[in-house]
């Protein structure tokens, strides 16, 4: 196995409030191999957008990286001074779809002015101005064909946001994040706030570019519908911890016959979305809500909503436990039952 | 429990005032105007000034045009400060014929370079009463400078004034001591006071040096039978310097315009911002809410009052019709509510796209129930801080036209105060302490709102998002 | 006050919507969007129907103009059995106690000023309900011991901010609850709160639809809670309904080429779809609503449109049986 494209270990991100610190992110950490499209799912304030953010290295204020490390490429992301993250490491070597970025797109500006904009906070104003020419053809063409990419023609570029549709925008934002050509692109919620059939259209348009450009992607949705379409691994993270990563067999391949996701929390949010083509009489929902991160609860965090919780679990906060060839899992009844069956 | 949350608000809203320290600042300096505009009158030396301002007999016995006394500090020649000298010593003897002579002495220390503009001897009482008074000097002598038979009534005590009444006698002093001196002098040009108050010698008439020592003024009083009597006297100096703030033309003690005036400024700038800007707030909200016609209308007429400028206007109606303060007051607020009307219409258009005012409508609500208990509350910070912003202004409009003389004239206002200086010579006659006062006052007072005006805007601005 | 609250029996349909139109004209009339383009339903007493499309389709307009909040250019809406449209001022205020909405954003359908007990007390103060604060006070806990909020003292003196999505959205719902309303419009309730809590909120709403007999009118552009929540779907398109029929029907055996895109599109949390492309069954995107399309307006879409879809008269629903209605004029031949 060549080596992972991105290594996070033990990542602690902490928003620092006037009411104190609010632990976002606790001690993460995954892989991202060569290639592969990793799905971060998970519900409102779990972390996953976070995580996007924080592997750019721009945590937004309040927060603050309090620990653990990001390699991306081979580099050592946290620690490192803004201008360095701007110059080498962003659009370089990662890039991000931001959540809602199609309606962030300043509207007066054409698609190529803002495009060309990225490109100088990138590359640093000067690689534009010396051997301006040379730059500006080369950037050209890189724009034309990514625009092309995403399935647009060229006249966009000269077109102004509000003359696209939301869908066209989207692609426009996706192809903003390509035209650099980084190695790993972060899209948080691309197709969430996009109509059925658009969302259909754009998931196509991902699924084409990973099978073509062969590019690592960490694909961070609340939708599991949507993640099963696109991510080779998915990791369900909880009150900003991961609760489980396996592959996509391993969480949604319930129907054929599989054993289905361990972590209780994978199980329930599965259940509870509903489905077109199974009639479900009773959609399973979970109680309570999630914790308050600047006092979580001591011991397994899901365990105040979780059916099985026991003693052990209120006071232990269960470690990653592989339960299976790039399965893992952090629950101590996952742990037990899995040990159980080895037995 | 709505007033523990109200407290609650407060606190917060506090401790975020008080980081702002222009805002500390104006509170400050308005917390002070308050105080003295309510209680001013007891701090000032003429209690009554409120009623009697036009009053020419209630301060005939000021200095004209003095200057302050502390002045005094800063010139070679030290001025007479205007003082009141009621402590006396009483003696009383009764003659054989049954008269009872009443004898009160002051006590006058002088320590000043220049002499007295005049004394004005006070005596109340009843009856026929003969009196003598005279002036006991460090150097020895003494001079009678006053006697006759007066009708004394107690309402009305005897003024005597030096200047006025004792010019011949005083010639008839100095004749006593240089014959040839008082054949010179006139008694129509001589100042008595500065020749009963200098040193005898040559130079009497036309440079007198000033005698310091202590002085005693003797004021006999001959009660002649027992229906006459007479009250305790009190002697006024009337100086060079007089008050804090010096006098007017008029002899007004100008401190105490300047306190006076503090009330009227209060009660004009807050009432009328008030009303203004309740107005301004109700017309904006009404008008975007309703829409339809009554936007129409309201911004027509929003259009037409802004564009008449107020101050030529103003002037206008108080020539023809000479309005009160009161009616001014109107007048102004007929002007005013165009400044918080826009922001507050453009506020409530956005307002009204709300989620939670369509929801409103869902279940029912009049167009007046949603104008009234959801958008106002909204826009009750922004009016605070447009109150507060908008009192400047209106204190320079009253001002401004009390200076042209178009204002009213029975109250104290500072713009007041500022129109008869100007009108009777102040700058001409460099009587500095009667015009920079007012002024001074007047962009104090709107300093200091708008610093207020300025912190709230700043505090509840940002929370002036509509969600 | 007894119009409104006495049960309509003789009416079993709660609902109709005839020819409905709504036409949205800009400034002197240079642009005119045809939101709803002659949309006509019935809606049964107990019976929840739920309204699919996408954005743009003209469904939360529907929504107002069965909400009265926006006036119809043209058609009828009748409420049991009485017209409901151009009412005076005391028709359409006893109306606003027959019929109530939920609003999509729990957040912004409260008034951040107010506490939770103003925005339950609201309602009873517009319509004097309650002989005083006590009575009304009562009131408040019972609609709030339905949605589940007890007990009631912990929340009602709270803000909507101090709440989660899931119990703004369940006050929001008691909110429409306590005028006892015969119809309730719920405009896309969940779609902005949490998946786990989704079907917590959607379980509340079918509880309380059983229990107090509602008729509800649900609006969404997510088929899949639809199939979870509703008896009956009607499938919007540009302004138009261009399938309606039971859920089974419409979601198992859709009939309009639309209705059958649409079920394609919609992504289930199953494995193996990874590295498979969706065969997505329409071209293009949505035309804008200002420039509907000649014939059936579906066709420049349609990979099934031959030339006769684009001349003519606009299909009409044709029933296939069953109360199975669609307006494809090639259905036979596809």
């Amino acid at each position: 196995m060549s080596e992972p494209i991105l290594e996070v270990r033990d990542l602690k991100l902490h928003y620092f409030t006037s009411k104190g610190a609010v632990r976002a992110l606790d001690g993460l950490s995954f892989d991202l191999a060569r290639g592969e499209t990793l799905g971060l799912v998970g519900e409102s304030g779990c972390g996953k957008t976070t995580t996007g953010v924080a592997l750019l290295g721009m945590p937004s204020p309040p927060g603050r990286i309090v620990g653990g490390s990001i390699v991306i490429d081979g580099t050592q992301i946290v620690g490192l001074p803004d201008h360095e993250l701007r110059k080498n490491v962003r659009w370089s070597k990662i890039s991000m779809v931001f959540q809602g970025a199609m309606n962030c797109l300043t509207p007066v500006y054409t698609i190529r002015e803002l495009m060309v904009e990225t490109y100088r906070v990138h590359c640093g104003p000067e690689a534009l101005d010396t051997e301006r020419h040379v730059n500006m053809a080369k950037l050209e063409a890189l724009m034309e064909k990514y625009v092309r990419l995403v399935g647009l023609s060229e006249s966009v570029l000269g077109r102004y946001p509000h003359e696209l549709s939301g869908g066209m925008k989207q692609r426009v934002v996706i192809a903003m994040a390509l035209f650099l050509e980084p190695k790993v692109i972060v899209m948080d919620e691309p197709t969430t706030a996009l109509d059925v059939i658009v969302q259909a259209q754009i998931l196509n348009l991902i699924k084409a570019l990973k099978r073509d450009l062969g590019l690592s992607y960490i694909f961070i949705t609340h939708d599991l519908s949507t993640e099963a379409e696109i991510a080779d691994r998915v990791m369900v993270m909880y009150a900003g911890k991961m609760a489980e990563l396996g592959s996509s067999e391993d969480i949604f391949g319930a129907a054929e016959g599989r054993k289905g996701p361990a972590h209780p929390y994978t199980q329930m949010l599965l259940a509870s979305t509903p489905r077109l083509h199974k009639r479900v009489s009773e959609l399973a929902f979970i109680p309570g809500s999630p914790p308050d991160l600047i006092a979580p609860p001591s011991g397994c965090r899901f365990s105040p909503r979780c059916p099985f919780a026991k003693t052990k679990c209120r006071q232990l906060d269960p470690p990653m436990h592989e339960l299976g060839a790039g399965h893992l899992v952090a629950c101590w009844k996952a742990m037990e039952d899995s040990e159980y069956e080895r037995s | 429990m709505k007033a523990c949350d109200g407290l609650q608000d407060f606190r917060e809203f506090w401790a975020e005032f008080r980081q702002e320290k222009t805002g500390l600042v104006g509170l400050g300096i308005l917390v002070i105007f308050i105080l003295l505009g309510l209680f001013g009158s007891f701090i000032v030396p003429f209690k009554d000034a409120d009623k009697h301002w036009r009053d020419i007999d209630y301060w005939q016995d000021n200095p004209q045009a003095a200057p302050p006394v502390w002045t005094n500090a800063f010139s070679s020649k030290k001025g007479v400060p205007s003082s009141t000298l009621t402590s006396f010593k009483a003696e009383e003897q009764s003659q054989d014929s049954g008269v009872v002579v009443k004898t009160f002495t002051f006590d006058y220390p002088f320590v000043y370079d220049k002499p007295p503009r005049d004394l004005l001897v006070r005596v109340p009482g009843s009856g026929q009463v003969p009196l003598v008074i005279s002036l006991e000097r460090p150097d020895g002598l003494s001079a009678e400078i006053y006697r006759e038979q007066v009708e004394l009534s107690e309402g009305s005590p005897e003024r005597i004034s030096v200047t006025r009444n004792c010019a011949q006698s005083t010639i008839e002093f100095i004749r006593n001591q240089d014959a040839s001196m008082a054949n010179d002098m006139n008694v129509d040009l001589i100042k008595p006071t500065s020749i009963l108050f200098a040193k005898m010698g040559t130079g009497l008439l036309d440079d007198p040096v000033t005698l310091k020592g202590d002085y005693k003024i003797k004021v006999k009083a001959l009660i002649l039978t027992s229906d006459f009597s007479v009250g305790a006297p009190s002697i006024q100096v009337s100086g060079h310097v007089s008050g804090l703030m010096g006098t007017d033309a008029s002899k007004r003690d100008v401190f105490t315009g300047i306190i006076l005036g503090i009330r009227w400024a209060l009660i004009i700038g807050i009432l009328t911002s008030v009303i203004s800007v309740v107005a301004g707030v109700l017309l904006g909200i009404i008008a975007a809410y309703f829409g339809g016609v009554v936007d129409w209308l309201l911004s027509r007429l929003y259009e037409l009052v802004y564009l008449l400028p107020v101050l030529p206007f103003l002037i206008v109606i108080s020539a023809i019709y000479k309005p009160s303060i009161w009616s001014m007051i109107v007048l102004i607020c007929a002007f005013f509510w165009t400044g918080s009307f826009k922001t507050v219409y453009s506020m409530t258009l956005q307002i009204k796209e709300e989620t939670y005012i369509e929801a409103a409508r869902a279940l029912g609500s009049s167009k007046w129930r949603i104008v009234f208990k959801h958008i106002s509350p909204i826009l009750l910070p922004y009016s605070f801080a447009s109150m507060a912003l908008s009192i400047p202004a209106i204190i320079v409009y009253e001002a401004s036209v009390s200076l042209l003389g178009l204002g009213d004239s029975t109250i104290v206002s500072w713009g007041q105060i500022l129109e008869s200086a100007l009108s009777q010579g102040a700058m001409i006659n460099n009587l500095w302490w009667w015009i920079i006062p007012p002024g001074l006052m007047i962009a104090l007072m709107g300093m200091s709102f708008a610093f207020l005006g300025t912190a709230l805007d700043k505090i509840l601005h940002p929370k002036l998002k509509t969600r | 006050m007894n119009a409104a609250s006495a049960p309509a029996t003789a009416f079993d349909t709660i609902l109709e919507v005839e020819e409905l139109r709504k036409e949205f004209v800009s400034h002197r009339g240079l642009m005119s969007v045809r939101a709803v383009d002659g949309v006509s339903f019935s809606l049964k007493r107990g019976e929840i129907l739920g309204i699919v499309g996408e954005s743009g389709c003209g469904k939360t307009t529907t929504g107002k103009l069965i909400m009265r909040l926006v006036e119809p250019s043209s058609g009828t809406i009748r409420v049991e059995g009485k017209d409901a449209v151009g009412l005076d001022r005391e028709a359409d205020f006893a109306y606003r106690r027959r019929v109530q909405m939920i609003f999509q954003d729990p957040y912004a359908s409260m008034n951040p000023h107010f506490k939770i007990r103003d925005v339950l007390e609201e309602p009873l103060l517009i319509h004097d309900i309650g002989t005083d604060r006590a009575e009304r006070r009562r009131l408040i806990e019972e609609v709030m011991e339905k949605v589940k909020m007890t007990p009631a003292s912990d929340f009602l003196d709270r803000y909507p901010h101090m709440l989660s999505g899931g119990q703004r959205q369940r006050i929001a719902i008691a909110r429409t609850l306590i005028l006892r309303p015969s119809i309730i419009v719920a405009d896309e309730p969940v779609s902005m709160i949490d998946l786990s809590t989704r079907a917590e909120i959607l379980h509340l709403m079918k509880t309380i639809q059983s229990d107090m007999d509602l008729s509800f009118i649900y609006i969404t552009h997510d088929i899949s809670t639809a199939r979870y929540f509703t008896d009956r779907i009607a499938v919007m398109y540009l302004g138009r309904i261009v399938e309606i029929g039971t859920q089974d029907e419409v979601i198992d055996h859709p009939a309009h080429p639309y209705t059958k895109a649409l079920i394609e599109a919609v992504c289930e949390p199953e494995s193996g779809r990874v590295g498979i492309m969706r065969e997505l069954k329409v071209k293009g995107e949505i035309p804008s609503a200002s420039d509907i399309p000649s014939g059936c307006r579906f066709h420049p879409r349609c990979i099934f449109a031959t030339d006769d879809c684009a001349k003519g008269p606009e299909p009409e629903l044709q029933d296939l049986g069953d109360g199975h209605l669609q307006a494809c004029k090639r259905y036979k031949d596809i």
